[in-house]
């Protein structure tokens, strides 16, 4: 891939994602965001063009992030505060979405109608089978 | 877990990002190793012990 996962440190406190950590990180932001400008700038064809471009340079900046946040060298310490940060950040999701669903469920008996919006409902289920497949997959491992 | 991983290692002579570097872990695992807030694994316990120049585990981390 494009960027080395030793340029760069998994964001502890602000959010998801990566931080720069050496120079070359900043570079390599420097440089996505130059490309995207110029792709703006520069005389190349429609705005449909542009458009079309400069989602294929997203697309490839995401791909090269995850793979960069999959490879970001981690000791055991690194790991443990990881797995217990995003847990609790987990459990505040699925309070958050389930307030939600909860909700949404006793307007929707209250106005009779049923208006429970299907993306939290997506979510919810998306979460439960990554948690499930990951089960099986560290069962079968350990 | 106890431990007297920065009286050796200042014995030694040792910094504490060589330390690190040896036994595969940040420097920051060092400090909080040193500072009695983490309890390590045992296979970075036997790093240590290996990099501290000891023999045993028992050298250097005393259980509760």
């Amino acid at each position: 891939m494009i960027g080395s996962p030793n340029w760069f440190q998994r964001r502890k406190y602000s959010g998801w994602g990566v931080s720069p950590k050496t120079w070359e990180g900043w570079v390599y932001i420097g440089v996505a965001i130059a490309i995207g400008l110029l792709i703006q700038f520069l005389p190349i064809g429609t705005e449909q063009t542009k458009t079309l471009i400069t989602m294929g340079l997203v697309a490839v900046i995401i791909i090269d992030v995850v793979h960069i946040m999959a490879n970001i060298p981690m000791d055991e310490r690194d790991r443990i505060h990881e797995a217990i940060a995003e847990r609790n950040a987990l459990w505040a999701i699925l309070f958050a979405l389930c307030g939600g669903i909860s909700w949404q469920a006793v307007t929707s008996v209250l106005n009779k109608n049923m208006e429970v919006d299907p993306v939290i409902i997506a979510a919810l289920v998306v979460g439960l089978l990554a948690k499930a497949l990951t089960n099986i997959y560290l069962d079968k491992k350990n | 877990m106890k431990n007297t991983i920065a009286q050796i290692r200042k014995t030694l002579g040792i910094t504490q990002e060589d330390l690190a570097a040896k036994t595969g872990v940040t420097r920051q695992t060092i400090i909080a190793l040193e500072q009695n807030r983490y309890n390590p694994s045992l296979g970075l316990a036997y790093s240590i012990t290996t990099a501290l120049k000891k023999h045993s585990i028992e050298e250097i981390f005393e259980l509760p």
